[in-house]
């Protein structure tokens, strides 16, 4: 085994050292804020970016449907990372936040007038999913643990069942569908997601590079500490929920702005929130960029790879995808693109 | 389920196959980063390829879904036995919805952007028609709905933006406005045959039941004698039905109409079989249309009803009814449930032979240049399907693009069967009990009332 | 009536976390495999057609074998790492919703009832199914069976002192793996008896566990986790307000009016009615 990793790592560490000056130079500019990367990093990391950035000139449809759709999801699965991932903090409520977004877009087109332009309701949206995530923040944080959890979990219900109640204003279980698409050119509505994507992956990676992930990281390893060392912990963990619900808006209006409608399925119940965080987790947690992972990896499998390549019926379809969930969750529970990262950095650096 | 779903549908893909690998420029055209991706497709669509695409939507891990992609099977095949349609080959691409608008979303663009599909067919759930209707309506492809009845779907979109939604119309089930007036036309007979008179309407609280929340009472007191003692709506939640049965037995009714489509309707029927309520149970139970039914519920589904599109296949409502029945009972009979095609399996077998008799009169089936053609074929065409007569509403009707209701010299809706399990030795057998023109049985009470 | 079977979904739930810190999310995965399993056993169309009080019995001892199986198979692994084990067992209840989808269809099924019939209670005007009777009558005697056991027997002992106090029952000589393995079978059996009598007077469908889950959660966040008498008493507040708030804010507000004590119990009695200090962070 040694010996068979040693072997891989004179080749891979060559092939690293070749690739360091395009490593160094980023470095140099962007290593203090983003962190240092070294050859066969730099390759994964820009490689990944061409390969998302040309997709469509490669892709088939399907494949660029599922990444169109993964983009979006990927911006719940960092939202979800920078709050619960790196304070510990978990969220089972997230999908709420995202919907209040859907969901005042969708209402105040039906509701309000119907010729609003974006220009109004997408920067209300938003500040709707960071009102209801305060809502939610403010209580629940004074909770801890397991009990945290269950109360993010009890929101979701809440507003899942109220939904058909005041079926006047939300439409009721088929919802809203009267919401404007971007566009329905399918190149065009790639990059209306990709760029926003990689805005908040940027935005992401560094906060959570910067002091305030720092704290969030030490709430989540030992708060008592943090409140000792005189920072106000109840603080920054509202913080971070607050940090989450915008980009968890944004997120919210994308998706609205794609499937043209709202409905509570789609957007609010609780397997979505499950999803996000199943995203996250496999990519790997408090990484920001490896729930990103997670979500392409996740979402490519599911509505490509498993359906237009394999084929399958929906129940096997999810039977396999929850069984991979699973099986990270049990076996590599740091999350696969956190294995691979380290993995780089051995086979790059450790003979040099 | 999900092998058959693969044998039946699968063995047909071909097609899809070829289009599926090309790259999505190679497919669209290099142009196509900022223009509108239907004018790129209508090169490839229609006209110049020699097989006739059909895409079918339905949730076909349900049975009401594998149903009607079977009966659309059996359409596809019928079609090609007769030499296509205007001499192409047809195949059918069956996708599966799952039932969530976001899937049905998937496999809708990908049928039409991927696959090149010629018609679409199918829709059961009424979120899903919702949700892809717009981009359907974008795309022009035709597509006929065969299973949603939500009325909104015609009345909300052709009525404001007639243009728009040209190329989506409905032939069947008739929408569920007048599937509440045929009810209370079944109320008057039922009144007629047994006396009774007072009615109690039990309707899940969701949007399909929105017509019979709030147009049945009012069509049912029309008739003179007749009340409407309760009426309540029952979350899809629910799971004890208790409480709702004793409020309408404390209302002294003597049918209970419930409109149920979740799966608490089993629950429904054996917490009323079981406590043997004083009142009969009709109205519509999606569950309570499978085949199957008898056996999920142990029998308790006695004496119950529902109305169908249809009839359960057990009705020649026309001279093709029975014979597609058949058809499906020889195909299919061995692969596992459903054993009959279920409502939207008539409606889908219908839609696919109705839409190549409108394409043979139009002469074309490429909507990208000719669909007004087309759309006036459709319209024009009176059609006999084995569900029933087909001719659908014009642009200026209440319903435009929507299926005619039928109706009997007095003016009541016929087109609207009811159907009916009765004992049948110690197992149960469905009857159509209504209309009486179509009936293969009598309306039997229960034995404890 | 149908409380008493929620208080033994609660008591199954809440003796795994008091025991081992876990929050089994998926416990209304084992109430489904009890109806499923009772489904396959009894059902008249099916290949074996067993009485049903056979059927029964067997589809009790099953669900508790698949409990044990959880915890020795999976649970038993990752159960330090609190939040993998919540992800872990909800993504298990997911799948195996999947895998019924797949063996028994979407479609709902009744089950054939342990005795049919029923009685009319004319004063209150409501009927009373036989089986809802045995339901209460056989959920009862299981609670009381259990708090015989933990009170009265050394075995039963053990569990209990186990989930007081970790570390003092490890001191004084208890296995630990022994009690939670004897913990699981005890809530998987719970699990059963609750699966076939809720598949019974509700319905057996491939999404059944959801509810009665959320029942279970909100009965023993508001019992106070970790509680056998607080599940009870929850159990029969959250049946009366389930009830009250069909017949006070009407049906589609059913289950909101019990969210809403239950975030109120939450921010003001963050420990439940009967709840103690978490020991097992």
């Amino acid at each position: 085994m040694s010996s068979a990793t040693d072997r891989l790592s004179t080749v891979t560490g060559r092939l690293d050292q070749s690739l360091q000056p395009l490593a160094d130079g980023f470095n140099r500019l962007f290593g203090d804020y983003v962190g240092e990367l070294n050859g066969l990093q730099f390759v994964l990391v820009f490689g990944s970016l061409a390969a998302v950035l040309t997709a469509p000139f490669w892709g088939t449809f399907g494949l660029v449907r599922a990444m169109t759709v993964a983009a979006i999801w990927a911006i719940f699965a960092m939202s979800w990372d920078i709050q619960s991932g790196y304070t510990g903090y978990i969220s089972f409520g997230h999908s709420v936040l995202s919907g209040a977004a859907a969901y005042t877009t969708a209402m105040l087109i039906h509701n309000v007038d119907p010729g609003l332009s974006m220009a109004v309701t997408i920067p209300v949206s938003i500040l709707a999913a960071l009102v209801v995530g305060l809502l939610i923040a403010l209580p629940s944080l004074r909770l801890s643990g397991p009990y945290f959890s269950l109360i993010t979990f009890v929101a979701v219900l809440i507003f899942y069942r109220l939904i058909p109640s005041f079926s006047a204003y939300t439409g009721g279980e088929t919802g809203i569908q009267s919401v404007e698409v971007f566009t329905y050119d399918p190149i065009a509505r790639y990059y209306y997601m990709i760029v926003p994507m990689l805005v908040v992956a940027v935005a992401l990676t560094f906060i959570a590079r910067s002091n305030i992930g720092l704290i969030l990281v030490s709430i989540r390893e030992n708060e008592a500490a943090v409140n000792a060392a005189g920072i106000d912990a109840t603080k920054f963990k509202i913080f971070s929920f607050a940090l989450s619900s915008i980009p968890m808006g944004i997120g919210g209006v994308l998706l609205v702005h794609f499937t043209g409608g709202v409905d509570p399925t789609t957007f609010i119940a609780v397997d979505r929130s499950i999803e996000m965080i199943a995203m996250a987790v496999l990519g790997g947690m408090s990484s920001i960029l490896g729930p990103l992972g997670g979500a392409f990896f996740l979402i490519v499998l599911r509505d490509y790879i498993l359906t237009d390549l394999a084929n399958l019926s929906s129940p096997a379809r999810w039977t396999i995808f929850w069984a991979l969930v699973l099986a990270v969750l049990v076996f590599v529970r740091d999350g696969l693109f956190r294995k691979l990262w380290h993995g780089l950095e051995r086979y790059g650096r450790g003979r040099t | 389920m999900t092998n058959e779903d693969n044998n039946t549908a699968g063995s047909n893909r071909t097609g899809k196959e070829i289009v599926g690998r090309r790259t999505f420029l190679g497919a669209t055209g290099a142009a196509a980063v900022t223009t509108s991706l239907a004018g790129c497709l209508g090169g490839i669509s229609g006209g110049d390829d020699d097989v006739f695409r059909i895409g079918h939507l339905g949730p076909t891990e349900l049975e009401m879904g594998l149903g009607a992609e079977r009966s659309a099977q059996l359409a596809v095949d019928e079609l090609n036995e007769n030499g296509g349609v205007l001499g192409r080959d047809v195949e059918l691409l069956s996708e599966d919805t799952g039932g969530s608008p976001t899937e049905g979303e998937r496999v809708t663009e990908n049928l039409i952007q991927q696959d090149n599909v010629d018609l679409l067919v199918g829709t059961f759930v009424s979120e899903v028609t919702q949700g892809i209707i717009d981009f359907v309506a974008e795309m022009d492809v035709p597509f006929l709905i065969t299973g949603s009845a939500d009325p909104d779907t015609v009345t909300e979109n052709h009525g404001k933006e007639y243009d728009h939604y040209k190329n989506v119309f409905r032939t069947g089930p008739i929408n569920s406005d007048l599937q509440a007036e045929g009810m209370a036309g079944y109320a008057a007979y039922l009144n007629e045959e047994y006396g009774w008179e007072n009615f109690s309407i039990l309707a899940d609280d969701a949007a399909w039941t929105t017509s019979f929340r709030d147009i049945l009472p009012t069509q049912i007191e029309a008739t003179d004698g007749l009340s409407v003692v309760h009426e309540d709506r029952m979350s899809v939640e629910t799971d004890n039905f208790t409480p709702f049965l004793d409020d309408a037995d404390d209302a002294d009714a003597d049918v209970v109409f419930r409109f149920i489509a979740h799966g608490g309707a089993a629950a429904f029927t054996s917490t009323w079989a079981q406590n043997e309520y004083p009142f009969a149970l009709e109205g519509v139970s999606v569950p309570g249309m499978s085949p199957e039914f008898w056996d999920a519920t142990e029998g308790a589904c006695l004496y119950e009803t529902t109305s169908q599109s249809g009839a359960g296949g057990v009705a020649p409502l026309t001279d093709r009814s029975m014979d597609f029945v058949d058809a499906y009972e020889a195909e299919y009979g061995d692969e596992g449930p459903p054993s009959k095609p279920m409502y939207m399996g008539f409606n889908s077998y219908d839609a696919v032979l109705f839409y190549a008799e409108a394409a043979a009169t139009a002469d074309t089936v490429d909507y990208e240049s000719n669909l007004d053609a087309i759309v006036d074929a459709i319209l024009d065409l009176e059609f006999t399907g084995a569900a029933g007569e087909v001719s659908l509403y014009g642009p200026d009707s209440d319903y435009p693009h929507d299926v005619m209701e039928t109706r009997t010299e007095d003016g009541i809706i016929s087109n609207f069967p009811i159907t009916q399990w009765q004992p049948d030795g110690d197992d149960g057998v469905v009857e159509c009990v209504y209309p009486q023109a179509d009936a293969t049985a009598d309306h039997v009470e229960p034995e404890w009332l | 009536m149908i409380s008493a079977v929620y208080a033994l979904i609660a008591i199954g739930f809440t003796m795994i976390f008091g025991v081992g810190g876990v929050l089994n999310l998926a416990h209304g995965a084992l109430i489904m495999v009890g109806a499923f399993a009772y489904l396959a056993l009894t059902s008249t169309a099916g290949m074996l057609s067993l009485p049903p009080v056979v059927g029964f019995v067997l589809a009790v001892a099953i669900t508790a074998g698949a409990s044990y199986v959880l915890y020795a198979g999976l649970v038993s692994y990752i159960e330090d790492n609190i939040v993998i084990t919540f992800l872990a067992t909800v993504v298990v209840a997911l799948l195996l919703t999947e895998v019924i989808i797949i063996r028994f269809g979407a479609s709902p099924s009744q089950l054939v009832p342990i005795v049919s019939g029923s009685i009319t209670l004319e004063a209150v005007g409501t009927r009373i199914r036989y089986v809802e009777l045995v339901a209460f009558v056989v959920s009862w005697i299981a609670i009381g069976l259990l708090w015989y056991y933990v009170t009265k027997t050394d075995e039963g002992r053990s569990i209990l002192a186990t989930s007081m106090s970790t570390r003092g029952a490890e001191l004084t000589g208890v296995d630990l793996e022994t009690v939670k393995s004897r913990t699981w079978l005890i809530a998987g059996a719970f699990a059963g008896i609750a699966g076939v009598f809720i598949g019974t007077l509700q319905s057996t469908t491939p999404e059944m566990w959801l509810n009665p889950l959320a029942l279970a959660f909100i009965i023993v966040v508001i019992g106070g986790i970790g509680s056998i008498k607080g599940s009870v008493v929850a159990a029969y507040l959250i049946g009366y307000l389930e009830t009250a708030s069909i017949e006070i804010l009407g049906p589609s507000f059913q289950g909101v009016l019990s969210l809403i004590v239950l975030a109120a119990v939450l921010l003001v009695l963050p420990h439940g009615l009967y709840g103690r200090e978490l020991v097992h962070e």
